[in-house]
């Protein structure tokens, strides 16, 4: 099944795919509208910083940019008492008219990419993009200025991964706080 | 092959789903005296009148027909396990090649006179809410007795529908098997500020009234009058179908890691089953949906003859009341469990109380964590959950453990050294990705 990964290494933490993927789970898909009118939308994915102390001499100032993996068997799936969270062809999917707001997948989640917000908000791969192709078929992924979030299998993005970055313009060099 | 599951809700539809999945072409059948598959957690809200009946059927009206399964709706009422068969009260015996029991618990009713009087009821079945709704334009005033996670629920549903509810709770604290005393306290203040008072260390004797319920005598003598009364005290397994067989059997029937039973050919999964308990290092029962739908998923697999582990369950819970969130795990309470034996078991706690309403406490031990409540901003309990399920020691990450310093990013290098626990394919491919 295609996923989303971010690579560390090209990320600077510009926190664009959180503007995008609000932005596409607004009512308009506008910015400008979602300011103007103050409509309340969260990212259903965090730009976090890598490591910290004691950790940082393994991976400093790195960011890297994190929302739910669909894992298989997925154990928000499991935690759901009202059928919400449901698996559909690999993908994790919460149906949020059937969501109660038992937070039983937040409690469940071990990555902690499942918001509380009324009702369960996670990834749902953009499902008003269904019919795009390349990196506009998902939000984030057409928002990252470096080239950071691809799309694709696990096995693809270890090939990404073993290739050595380019340009020391992206390395990701943030200073955490 | 022939796969007879007895129960159909949470663990008993996992396991018939995982079977369907693997095997399109075995025979699966379910004895289930309920022909809905609906979600019990999902019964208080029904009892609010936040949802439909239909909104809590989490799974088609035709589950059965659509994953082509054979429902014997009747009540199983033995084993035979000499003849591999289930006997059932109307109908007659069901061969079995592999057998699943999930016949999960039942409310656990406290010993008091006139306990079983009509107008009584537990939240436990369609039937009870069915039966609780129609009386409401009669009852003023209802009794809870128990101030469980489902005590409260109760609660909170009749209040929904302007009954004057009081809950009379034999502990010092409600939700005592979930919370600390002083989060406890947060919900006991909240409950009745919304109109819920509840009475502490009281222990009912009797429920009094004749034809209609008049009231709940308490073992010192008062009366506290009421039309309505429901019990939320926890459950028991339901263990008729191991009685008189050599299935083993403590508080929970026991099994093995692959979940099945002591005798062969026959499985267990959910309410039912003691099962190791990751935290504990020994059996217990954790009767929660999220452990069902694992045992169930795992025990079905076992029983196609695939060999999976489990890995044990964990006591956890999540629940919002009036607004304000709480997630607990683990071994965060201090009073004894229903079972006896072990528990509290921790020697430093770490926490933070920014408002009164916004909490976080962690239960340490020998610097791997024990348990945990969350209250207020629960976002990261997943993350808390993870780390005491992979019993690491989190001595370097003490500080870094409460609110919103815990995010995954900070735990990812950390997750990385101890990549041995972290055997999911997700968590062995961040590890991957950061270490690059």
């Amino acid at each position: 099944m295609e996923r989303l990964f971010c690579d560390p290494r090209k990320c600077v933490g510009c926190h664009a795919c959180e503007i995008a993927c609000a932005v596409e789970h607004s009512q308009s898909k506008q910015l400008w509208s979602v300011i103007l009118n103050g409509e309340t939308v969260r990212p259903r994915r965090a730009v976090q910083v890598v490591g910290r102390e004691p950790f940082r001499a393994i991976q400093a100032g790195r960011a890297v940019s994190l929302g739910c993996h669909h894992c298989n068997p997925a154990p928000c799936v499991d935690a759901c008492i009202s059928g919400a969270m449901h698996k559909e062809k690999g993908e994790t999917i919460c149906t949020v008219s059937r969501c109660v707001g038992c937070w039983m997948c937040v409690m469940a989640c071990p990555y902690g990419a499942i918001t509380p917000l009324v009702t369960a908000l996670k990834c749902d791969l953009c499902p008003d993009r269904a019919g795009r192709e390349g990196r506009a078929r998902y939000a984030c992924v057409e928002a990252c200025p470096t080239g950071a979030l691809v799309v694709g299998t696990f096995e693809e993005f270890r090939q990404i991964l073993a290739q050595p970055v380019e340009s020391p313009f992206v390395q990701g060099a943030i200073t955490p706080a | 092959m022939r796969y007879v599951i007895v129960g159909a809700s949470a663990a008993g539809v996992s396991a018939a789903e995982t079977l369907r999945q693997r095997d399109p072409a075995a025979e699966i059948v379910v004895i289930s005296d309920e022909r809905l598959v609906y979600s019990r957690p999902l019964l208080s809200y029904y009892l609010a009148g936040h949802l439909s009946e239909e909104g809590l059927l989490y799974r088609p009206r035709d589950f059965f027909e659509r994953l082509g399964l054979t429902l014997v709706l009747d009540r199983a009422t033995a084993l035979d396990l000499a003849k591999s068969q289930v006997e059932v009260e109307h109908g007659p015996p069901v061969p079995y090649d592999k057998l699943l029991l999930a016949t999960g618990a039942s409310a656990r009713f406290p010993r008091a006179e006139g306990i079983k009087k009509d107008g009584v009821f537990g939240l436990r079945h369609l039937s009870d809410v069915e039966g609780i709704l129609p009386r409401l334009s009669e009852v003023k005033k209802a009794v809870v007795l128990g101030a469980g996670l489902v005590g409260l629920k109760a609660a909170a549903g009749l209040r929904e529908h302007g009954v004057e509810v009081t809950m009379l709770v034999s502990s010092r604290q409600v939700l005592s098997q979930m919370l600390d005393t002083s989060s406890a306290q947060v919900f006991q203040d909240l409950f009745e500020q919304n109109g819920v008072p509840t009475v502490t260390g009281v222990k009912p004797t009797a429920i009094l009234g004749k034809d209609r319920i008049e009231g709940v005598e308490t073992a010192s003598g008062e009366v506290f009058p009421c039309q309505l009364v429901m019990v939320g005290k926890g459950v028991d397994p339901n263990l008729e179908l191991t009685e008189g067989t050599p299935i083993k059997v403590e508080y929970g029937a026991l099994v093995d890691q692959y979940l099945a039973t002591s005798v062969e050919n026959v499985y267990a999964a959910g309410d039912v089953v003691q099962a190791m308990d990751a935290v504990r290092g020994e059996s217990w029962i954790n009767a929660l949906w999220p452990c069902a739908v694992e045992q169930g998923r795992i025990a079905a697999l076992n029983m196609m003859g695939e060999k999976v582990a489990y890995r044990g369950s964990t006591r956890m819970n999540s629940v919002q009341f009036f607004s304000l969130p709480v997630i607990s795990a683990g071994l965060a309470v201090l009073t004894p469990g229903p079972l006896g034996g072990r528990s509290g078991e921790h020697d430093s706690t770490i926490e933070d109380r920014p408002s009164p309403t916004l909490y976080w406490k962690v239960f340490l031990k020998d610097d791997t964590i024990v348990g945990f409540v969350v209250m207020g901003d629960i976002e990261r309990a997943g993350l808390l959950k993870i780390l005491m399920e992979k019993r690491v020691n989190v001595s370097q990450i003490r500080d870094d453990l409460l609110g919103r310093r815990l995010d995954l990013g900070f735990l990812l290098p950390f997750i990385a050294e101890n990549r041995e626990r972290f055997v999911e394919p997700e968590m062995q491919e961040l590890v991957e990705t950061v270490g690059v």
